[in-house]
């Protein structure tokens, strides 16, 4: 048996964080949440959660973020990666390392979220 | 100037601000709160939890380690809290026992602790009913 699908939400501002994550997991989902890169990569180490797709904001940290997202590319290939923010900035470095392009731009459409995730883990199924 | 923004406070269910620096503990222990029927919002600092409370969040329960980064530490913020939320209960942990007065917390838990004896507190706090233990 399968539980519901884990994102993890990486997002600095508790006051961003917080509604989508509660969003998240009144839709159905298992949501942990990180403030930053260096807390995701954390988490993803440590293994303890089944953590199915990254969302995390580019804007605040972007080398951070991009650095992250190019280690789970190497070390984490099965967990998508969505990268959200300045989608001008973003642009050429996030198509290259996430799974559908610098698509969600901020502040969040929290429906928009849902669906550009659902369309993700669909294809895992 | 904080953003306009709505916390979510969806479901009815008593709500726990877990203020912790070391995400693993603080995932980990959020997912047992949850699973209890608790609503719990994570922070990671004390200024990260004060910036939700004064932008409207909701709390019960303040769960919070004392030892942070940021501003202010744990026992700065249970200060703040107890002025301008009285009715929040408070449980603070700490690898350190003082120089603190463990007597002005409604809960102290020494670290490391189990999360089962952390979720029977809160439990037992809110009022709500206790997870059977395997």
């Amino acid at each position: 048996m399968t539980g519901p699908q884990c994102v993890l939400v990486v997002e600095a501002d508790i006051l961003v964080r917080q509604p989508l994550a509660e969003y998240l997991r009144e839709c159905g989902f298992r949501v942990a949440e990180a403030v930053n890169a260096a807390e995701a990569r954390a988490l993803l180490e440590a293994g303890k959660l089944p953590i199915d797709l990254v969302l995390a904001d580019a804007a605040a940290d972007a080398d951070a973020v991009f650095g992250f997202a190019q280690w789970m590319r190497r070390a984490q290939p099965g967990v998508d990666v969505v990268l959200a923010g300045n989608p001008l900035r973003a642009a050429e470095q996030a198509g290259e390392i996430c799974n559908d392009g610098p698509a969600l731009v901020k502040p969040y459409d929290h429906r928009l979220v849902l669906e550009h995730i659902k369309r993700l883990l669909a294809r895992r199924r | 100037m904080l953003p306009a923004v709505r916390l979510e406070q969806i479901t009815t269910a008593p709500s726990v601000l877990l203020v912790e620096d070391e995400v693993v503990v603080r995932a980990l222990l959020a997912e047992e709160l949850r699973g209890a029927g608790m609503q719990v919002t994570e922070a990671a600092s004390a200024d990260e939890a004060w910036a939700y409370l004064q932008a409207g969040g909701v709390a019960d329960l303040l769960f919070s380690d004392v030892r942070m980064p940021g501003s202010m530490d744990g026992l700065a913020l249970m200060r703040l809290v107890r002025r301008a939320f009285p009715a929040v209960k408070i449980v603070m942990t700490s690898g350190n026992i003082g120089p603190f007065d463990v007597g002005q917390f409604d809960g102290f838990l020494p670290k490391p602790f189990a999360f089962s004896k952390a979720v029977l507190i809160a439990a037992h706090l809110l009022g709500v009913e206790p997870p059977e233990t395997p």
